[in-house]
């Protein structure tokens, strides 16, 4: 017997199936350095309730939707994805649905696939968000952007299992939320009350407030408010499955609704939450005065010692010393900031000016902007600015039937240099990566 | 190298990283057991192993996967909310993570209380009962009959099958024991001689027509001893056995209910039974076609070339000329107004684009004066509604735009003596007043208080507002009740909705409710409506739906029953309307179904041929090219309008009966 020929076919199938598997991976690289340098990222058209890969190849400027992903669970309503993120391994990509039923939801897809993998329901109008390298864990702010003007929560998902693991209460109107490098803490803002908060991911508590107005006095810096809250509030109320917003619903109904709602004959029982819940907006020290600086955004540098935050309504951008927790530079820009990102040799700070329908880009070392480049289109919204630091990606809204777009701006030129149409009202936008 | 060498090479390369994944590091608990009753506290102790089994110096940080059902701080302090197996996650921090889960056990608490719902009953030998337990634990939880174990003291007596069925053999008494736990709850149970000598059998509301399919005939089943003397809770198990004129494989014929209402889906013959212990009695009955399909012509259509049609709303204007106004999806934030004076020949007569993508809803006011369109998509993020003039609708003006807390979007609206009822950001609905339509303001809101509470629809009728509320179902709210009103309001206004009752259903897929008084039987219903896209939606080409109408009927407000359904197996319901008996509904690529609700209504409607006509809209030059999506229909004049979000706007007529 011949005994090259003796090996049993299973083992041989495997086996071929290695090499071939080895050889493949050896080929990657290299086939790669054949094509051009392809930049891609995710956005979001809110009112077409679909999420698109964007790519950019940067030898032709040439840009082009290669994915259309449908997302959202009622097709015939417009249901709003509003924030993304990638994980950090980059193998999947999360959106948060704002508009929900009534609440919104966290959706998680495989950006090999695009297949839907979970979903987590959030609170109301969920929006901003980023998984922290160090807890593994997902911050996601309720934004509540329709709601009352009342307290709303971050969320603390597993991304993984898509499991709720904390809910803690923050300001008025949280948005903009980036993680620092560490992924110990992270900062957002909070749109109506003026400030901007430090959030510790290891501790699941509010860390610090920093009041952003001018003469607005910060009243707690420390000893904030944490998921022991929440927990308190749950062994009060396990029996309803209810959240905090829906608390707060409750809790907030007039006299005059409590006589026309269901809960004027369900409502007993429930005063304990209410009393709790008074408890923790004390402790949140929120600020009665009008909002004069309407922050929407907060992005850590990539050194963690400043953060920068957008004023939508003061059209500045405001830098803060993360170490002394003080306001160190406010540089004024074009009309009503919104989102904003440092890139990552951390020297300019790109801005989308909504109301200028520009993209501001700041020299972080002058303090001086050194372009505004005009957008595609109305309503600039979102920033995200490619891992080379040299691009910036940024969604445009567009009006009714207009569509999105995602405007590339060269940080060398500072120059627009591709425009690239999505669905209607772009808005979350992240940067995934960089082909080489 | 030979072939053995190079796959001795290649398994190599293929279990090695296999074989270095399997060397990890973990995380161990240190807790004997898992295992905790409701409201028990322990403390979890863990350590964390590297590959080779050292310990390693990490913090262990705790989650819990069922927050709701077992809380657990960070530290590990674990605390049972709810019996069940739930899970947490412990894991060490920082980029070279460990993570695992672990089960934990919560042990439902003990029954502590058990109520036989028959103990008070006769029972007769040769019968059988079906029987009925309240079952509670120490936490005041309703639990399920399948925790108990039940069983006679005396087989020879009565005896307890696996179905929960008391047979009843011989007189005399024996104990019914039910074992819940380590708890034992037991009655004696007095079984007395069955004297029944005879049953008869009577339809209670017979009619001298012919029964057509469809027709629910009430069966009453009367025992009495050999004295004629009636014999009181004797139970009764109906029947029949069906003989139907197409026998080829078909499928369910019939159904009978255990109060005796029977109701045939095709025709034949059939042989009611009622049976008690050893005697029964039967009926034969012949069961005719409904024979009440009609023609159906197309009159005329507007066809929408590049934009999805939404809803629409038909109108005699104050001028004596018929209108209509459709919105549009997921556009350009326009509502088209239509002449549909002569509806074969319907055409625009003027546009209204408001800062939308979608005007999902259009209403007008009962004196043809004012209309309200619904904004979704606002640039800048402020929606609401917009109240149009549509006095002279071919100069159609905006009076006001209305954003007062509405800016989350409003997805639909109805118009009541001058007030909005506009669905608010799918979670309220609130109330405007439009007696001035330049100057609205709020009176009302009204929310539901359940947790994930959401609304779809609102549509008021005699005062009374009929919410469509998913998972919650529909609910009724007093807003100014009417002595027209079916049953009595509870003294609600604009200013003060008041609750009258609700019903949900398990789907959660409730979208639209239409209420109606039956004009042949008298009883009122509320037909919900559901809405589900299981195949998803695809906005450029053809779509199916799923979901069905559910017909509830409310004896009381605080009595609701849902008794039958009008089911298409290949599509799914959206809007409809019920007018004379008759329902008009859309049924997206099913199209428009015109359907007979006439009489008592029992069981699945459509196998009853109760189909009058079947419409499939679809047109060459459509947003979407022959495809049909109707979204929904509206009689008017003796016409049927109707928008379909592929085409545009039709009009139809009904003709003759086709049988």
């Amino acid at each position: 017997m011949n005994t090259n020929q003796s090996i049993p076919l299973s083992m041989l199938f495997p086996a071929i199936m290695g090499l071939l598997m080895h050889s493949a991976l050896l080929l990657v690289p290299f086939s790669l350095s054949l094509n051009a340098q392809v930049y891609q990222v995710y956005v979001a058209a809110e009112s077409d309730d679909v999420v698109q890969r964007v790519s950019f190849d940067a030898n032709t400027n040439q840009g082009w939707v290669d994915a259309t992903i449908n997302v959202g669970k009622l097709p015939t309503e417009t249901e709003g994805p509003h924030g993304l993120t990638l994980s950090p391994d980059k193998k999947h990509w999360f959106v948060t649905i704002a508009h929900g039923n009534p609440y919104g939801y966290l959706a998680k897809y495989s950006t090999e696939t695009h297949e839907l993998m979970g979903t987590v329901d959030l609170g109301l109008f969920p929006a901003s968000m980023e998984i922290s390298e160090f807890t593994g864990l997902l911050y996601v702010v309720n934004f509540n952007l329709h709601g009352e003007m009342e307290p709303s929560t971050m969320m603390i998902v597993d991304p993984e299992t898509m499991d709720l693991v904390a809910e803690l209460p923050t300001g008025i109107m949280p948005h903009g939320t980036r993680m620092n490098s560490t992924g110990r803490k992270t900062y957002h803002v909070s749109m109506m009350s003026d400030e901007l908060l430090e959030v510790d991911t290891y501790g699941f508590k509010i860390a610090r407030r920093l009041a952003l107005a001018p003469n607005q006095v910060t009243e707690t810096t420390t000893e904030e408010t944490g998921v022991e809250d929440l927990k308190e509030l749950l062994n009060m109320d396990q029996s309803s499955g209810s959240r905090m917003g829906w608390m707060k619903e409750m809790n907030n109904q007039s006299a005059s609704s409590e006589q026309h709602s269901h809960s004027s004959s369900t409502k007993t029982g429930h005063d304990s939450d209410v009393d709790a819940l008074e408890h923790i907006e004390h402790k949140a020290h929120m600020h009665d005065a009008a909002s004069q600086i309407k922050p929407t955004w907060a992005d850590p540098h990539p050194n963690d010692a400043f953060v920068y935050v957008a004023g939508n309504g003061s059209d500045e951008l405001i830098e803060i010393d993360v170490k002394k927790w003080a306001i160190t530079r406010r540089i004024p820009t074009g009309k009503a900031p919104y989102n904003l990102e440092v890139s990552t040799n951390g020297k300019w700070l790109v801005s989308s000016l909504k109301g200028a329908a520009a993209t501001s880009v700041v020299d972080l070392s002058t303090g001086e902007e050194l372009a505004q480049i005009a957008n595609s289109r109305r309503v600039s919204h979102g920033v995200a600015i490619s891992s080379d630091s040299k691009y910036a990606f940024i969604s445009v809204e567009g009006i009714g039937g207009e569509a999105g777009s995602v405007d590339v701006i060269s940080l060398e030129t500072l120059e627009r240099v591709a425009v690239v149409e999505t669905g209607k009202q772009a808005g979350g936008i992240s940067f995934f990566t960089l082909i080489e | 190298m030979n072939v053995k060498v190079l796959s001795i090479f290649c398994l190599f390369l293929v279990i090695t990283p296999f074989y270095l994944g399997a060397q990890e590091s973990q995380i161990r608990l240190l807790n004997p057991s898992l295992e905790l009753r409701v409201n028990q506290r322990i403390q979890l102790e863990a350590e964390v192993l590297s590959a080779e089994g050292e310990m390693l110096p990490d913090t262990v940080v705790f989650f819990s996967r069922a927050r709701r059902s077992l809380v657990v701080s960070r530290e590990g302090e674990l605390q049972a909310i709810k019996p069940g197996i739930h899970t947490i996650s412990a894991m060490t921090l920082g980029t070279d993570r460990i993570r695992q889960d672990f089960e934990v056990m919560v042990l439902f608490p003990p029954i502590t209380r058990v109520d036989w719902e028959q103990a008070s009953h006769t029972f007769y030998t040769g019968t059988t009962l079906d029987l009925a337990f309240e079952v509670r634990d120490s936490l005041d939880a309703v639990r399920s009959i399948d925790d108990l174990i039940i069983s006679s003291s005396n087989q020879s007596i009565f005896s307890v099958n696996e179905f929960n069925q008391l047979s009843l053999h011989a007189a005399g008494i024996a104990q019914l024991n039910v074992l819940a736990g380590t708890e034992l709850f037991s009655w004696p149970v007095e079984v007395v001689e069955n004297k029944a000598a005879s049953m008869s059998l009577a339809v209670t509301n017979s009619s001298s027509e012919a029964i057509k399919t469809g027709d629910v005939l009430h069966f009453t089943a009367s025992v009495m001893e050999l004295n004629g003397k009636p014999l009181a809770n004797m139970p009764v198990q109906y029947s029949f056995v069906a003989y139907p004129d197409d026998q080829l494989g078909q499928g369910s014929s019939a159904q009978i209910a255990q109060d005796g209402r029977f109701v045939a889906n095709h025709p034949g013959k059939y042989a009611i039974i009622a049976r008690s212990g050893a005697i029964q009695a039967s009926m034969n009955i012949t069961v005719e076609p409904r024979k009440v399909r009609r023609s159906l012509e197309v009159v005329g259509k507007g066809i929408v070339p590049d934009v999805k049609t939404s809803d629409l709303w038909v109108w005699e204007g104050v001028d004596g000329r018929d209108y209509a106004i459709t919105g549009t999806w997921g556009a350009r934030g326009e509502a088209f107004l239509w002449d549909v004076t002569d509806p074969s020949n319907i055409h625009t007569i003027d546009t209204v684009q408001v800062d939308a993508r979608t005007v999902n809803d259009v209403k007008v006011s009962e004196d043809g004066t004012i209309a309200v369109i619904t904004r979704e998509g606002a640039s800048n993020r402020k929606n609401g509604i917009i109240i149009l003039d549509v006095t002279k609708p071919s100069e159609t003006t905006i009076l006001s735009e209305y954003t007062d807390g509405l800016t989350g979007g409003v997805h639909n609206t109805f118009i009541y003596e001058n007030h909005v009822y506009a669905v608010n950001n799918g979670r309220k609905y609130d109330i405007i007043n439009i007696e001035d339509p330049r100057n609205p303001y709020t009176v009302g809101v009204f929310e539901l208080d359940t947790p994930g509470h959401s609304i779809h629809d609102v549509w008021i009728e005699d005062g009374i507002a009929y919410s469509s509320n998913w998972g919650d179902g529909v609910v009724v709210v007093d807003v100014g009740s009417t002595n027209s009103a079916d049953m009595p309001g509870a003294g609600g206004s604009p200013d003060n909705p008041t609750p009258l009752g609700s019903y949900s259903y398990p789907s959660g897929w409730n979208h639209a409710a239409f209420p109606f008084k039956s004009k042949s039987t008298g009883k009122f219903y509320v037909a919900a409506g559901d809405e589900a896209f299981p195949y998803g939606l695809d906005t450029q080409g053809p779509n199916r739906a799923a979901g069905w109408i559910h017909f509830i009927e409310f004896d009381g407000w605080d009595n609701p029953d849902e008794v039958a359904r009008y089911q298409v197996p290949e599509a799914g319901s959206h809007n409809y309307w019920i007018e004379n008996d008759v329902m008009y509904a859309a049924f997206y690529n099913g199209g428009l179904r015109v359907v007979d609700v006439s009489g008592d209504l029992m069981g699945d409607l459509y196998e009853q041929g109760r189909e009058i006509a079947l419409f499939l809209p679809s047109d060459p030059n459509a947003a979407i090219p022959n495809s049909t999506f109707t979204w929904g229909p509206q009689p008017y004049k003796g016409l049927i309008f109707l928008s379909d979000w592929n085409s545009g706007i039709w009009a139809v007529k009904l003709g003759e009966v086709q049988n």
